[in-house]
């Protein structure tokens, strides 16, 4: 039985024909790679080769010290770059021994409670030479690289890294931290002022589209929302007197890469575009670094499969790929085990070993864009830039995002997506290997089972351990200090980074700090009704 | 005849909503009545949302091993309130040697990440009108 005849689109559904020619490339002059619109590639130093990309594989379980030894085996392998996430527990702004995190700490991350918590994480990592990727709420995971500067002897402004801003999306995609909305807001415009002034090598504000198109947002959907929060958080800097040039060369995009092989590298193609001639047409930005957006990546988890679990290696290289062609500065490739677990080792490597292998065997980045100029992919970029503007607009009409957030407009956006992508898997119109289509029986997929079925046990002695941090210090000291952040959210013109770094050497965890901000907020301390709190 | 009541949610601080909001939508359009309960469930939250609002089926999606824990939780509170509601569980991290431990401790079903929507229904509708699955 055959259905209607569809006409091939893109998976964001963008119409494409089964050739492409000169005629359907607008005539615009494409400019040279690393000059401005820069959709070719970023700014670069004169003289520099192409290509290269830092490396990265995402890590973290147990607590500090054993996330300690998982950086040092990546490092080893060859990895130039380090990203980190939170468990469960603090990516939701909870400590490791509260009640509703005891079956969860350290499994899908590192625990991080405590400032020492960090400085135990990074011990012995040249904080001035590896970039760390923070996966964690932002205003924790910089006063925590902070902290380990600071035990390290590191001056701040020799800091790199970055840390991801998402407060429009965060509670609705990812993890919720029950922060009312506008309160992340104001976190988010406050770590960029402050890194502004004191860690100007820091990247302060990741945009990171990845998470939230992980539940099916097309490559226009991700791109539009992402502009949204961009220009929301750009915005609200500008309102506080911050002159353009001074933070928004420290704004990074991170995207994700999907399967849609062209599209992906348009759309990190249009991404570039899209962000110089905002920055210089709509907020006034004239330096070049301001303009040069630094693309980092992931490919996408939601790709992969928990069957047959050696094919996601595949797609993690036909991703890689993409992002190899469209020139990103970072890459993580999703592990093979991503249906089970955080990566195991064996799964850290083959990622790694996968980026190795496009950049230094296959050659493709030994020239800048090798596809620009394709009449397909430039046609592509036109109409991915298009589409994402036309979007960004219309969002933008209507409403202020943060009512929109609070309204859930973004929640229901996500909630179609992954009900139409479960529909296009379960209708077949999106063709899956070995899920719905060329399967196999459970009987014969048992190749790296056994490794991506190992779970990793929930680290019930980082629970003790924190609860007996708890007895061992001051609690005025912790008490009165909880209390400036009380008084400081509740101030407009403070900026919160100094009181939450405050808080934090007086001993203070990261669930009182996240609980005394939503207090002051007129919220819960604990959202979840366990712990009472000290305030 | 009254639709079919399924509690959807997860439990502790899995926070991976796709799966339990997409399932939900298609429970919804196969006529069922879905009392999303979503994130940071416990057994005990449950069994008292069980109790208030007359559900047919649990389901719990499962995208971290905090089921392996709070899943024999929920089914001894369930016995202790004389509760019969059927659980079942989905999810990619379920393994097959996970399903049959489950069952073995009164999971009435489990279903993968390639267990086809209809069957999913099916089955809910099965245990709903008091049937139990094969197996």
């Amino acid at each position: 039985m055959t259905g209607p005849r569809t006409e091939p689109t893109t998976r964001s559904g963008i119409p494409l024909k089964t050739s492409y020619e000169a005629v359907d490339v607008s005539d615009r002059m494409l400019e040279r790679p690393g000059e401005y619109p820069f959709t070719r590639g970023r700014l670069t130093r004169p003289g520099a080769a192409a290509g290269g990309w830092i490396h990265r594989e995402l890590s973290g379980e147990g607590g500090p010290a054993q996330s300690n030894r998982q950086l040092h085996y990546l490092l080893e392998h060859g990895q130039a770059g380090l990203d980190v996430i939170g468990d469960g527990p603090t990516q939701s702004m909870l400590d490791a021994d509260h009640p509703l995190c005891r079956h969860s700490v350290g499994t899908q991350g590192v625990s991080l409670c405590r400032l020492s918590d960090y400085a135990g994480l990074f011990a012995g990592i040249p904080l001035d030479q590896v970039s760390i990727s923070s996966s964690v709420p932002a205003a924790f995971a910089l006063t925590g690289l902070i902290h380990a500067a600071e035990q390290a002897e590191m001056p701040l402004g020799r800091l790199r890294g970055s840390v991801l801003q998402p407060p429009l999306y965060a509670n609705d995609a990812a993890y919720d931290s029950f922060m009312p909305i506008s309160l992340a807001s104001r976190l988010s415009v406050d770590t960029i002022a402050f890194c502004a002034e004191h860690l100007p090598k820091f990247h302060s504000y990741v945009e990171d589209t990845y998470f939230f198109s992980e539940g099916g947002l097309s490559a226009i959907e991700e791109l539009a929302l992402g502009f949204v929060q961009i220009r929301h958080l750009v915005g609200q800097t500008l309102a506080r007197g911050i002159p353009i040039d001074s933070f928004a060369s420290r704004i990074a995009l991170l995207v994700n890469c999907s399967m849609d092989f062209f599209e992906e590298i348009a759309k990190i193609r249009a991404a570039r575009r899209l962000f110089a001639t905002m920055m210089r047409t709509d907020y006034g930005a004239t330096d070049p670094r301001s303009l040069s957006l630094n693309v980092t990546s992931h490919t996408s988890g939601l790709t992969l499969t928990a069957e047959q679990p050696i094919n996601n290696v595949v797609r993690g290289t036909v991703q890689g790929l993409a992002l190899a062609l469209a020139g990103v500065q970072a890459m993580e490739i999703s592990a093979f085990d991503e249906g089970f677990r955080t990566p195991s080792p064996e799964a850290h490597v083959v990622g790694l070993r996968t980026q190795q292998i496009i950049e230094k065997e296959s050659g493709v980045t030994r020239s800048s864009d090798p596809l620009g100029g394709s009449h397909l992919v430039e046609s592509l970029t036109d109409e991915i830039e298009s589409r994402v503007l036309a979007m960004v607009h219309e969002i933008e009409s209507l409403g202020d995002p943060i009512e929109l957030a609070e309204r859930g407009h973004f929640r229901q956006i996500f909630t179609n997506a992954a009900v139409r992508y479960q529909h296009q898997v379960e209708s077949g119109e999106l063709q899956i290997v070995g899920k719905n289509c060329y399967r196999m029986s459970d009987e014969d997929d048992r190749l790296l089972r056994d490794i991506a079925e190992t779970k990793i046990e929930p680290d019930r002695d980082r629970i003790a351990e924190i609860a007996a941090f708890r007895k061992s210090r001051s609690n005025d000291d912790v008490v009165r200090q909880l209390r400036v952040v009380l008084a400081s959210v509740g101030d407009p013109e403070a900026n919160l980074i100094p009181a939450v770094l405050d808080a934090g050497n007086a001993g203070a965890t990261m669930g009182e700090i996240a609980g005394a901000m939503r207090q002051a907020h007129g919220h819960p301390f604990d959202p979840l009704g366990y712990l009472k709190s000290p305030l | 005849m009254q639709p079919i009541r399924i509690l959807v949610g997860m439990f502790g601080v899995d926070q991976h909503e796709v799966g339990a909001l997409a399932v939900s939508s298609a429970l919804s359009d196969a006529g069922m009545e879905v009392v999303y309960v979503g994130r940071f469930q416990t057994p005990e939250r449950i069994v008292s949302t069980v109790q208030d609002e007359d559900v047919d089926v649990i389901g719990i999606s499962c995208h971290s091993w905090e089921y392996i824990e709070y899943t024999p939780e929920l089914l001894r509170l369930l016995a202790e309130n004389d509760l019969t509601t059927p659980v079942v569980l989905g999810g990619s991290v379920i393994t097959a040697a996970d399903t049959s431990d489950m069952i073995g401790q009164g999971v009435a079903g489990v279903f993968g990440p390639s267990t086809p929507m209809e069957l999913i229904i099916d089955d809910i509708t099965a245990l709903a009108a008091g049937r139990n699955l094969r197996e």
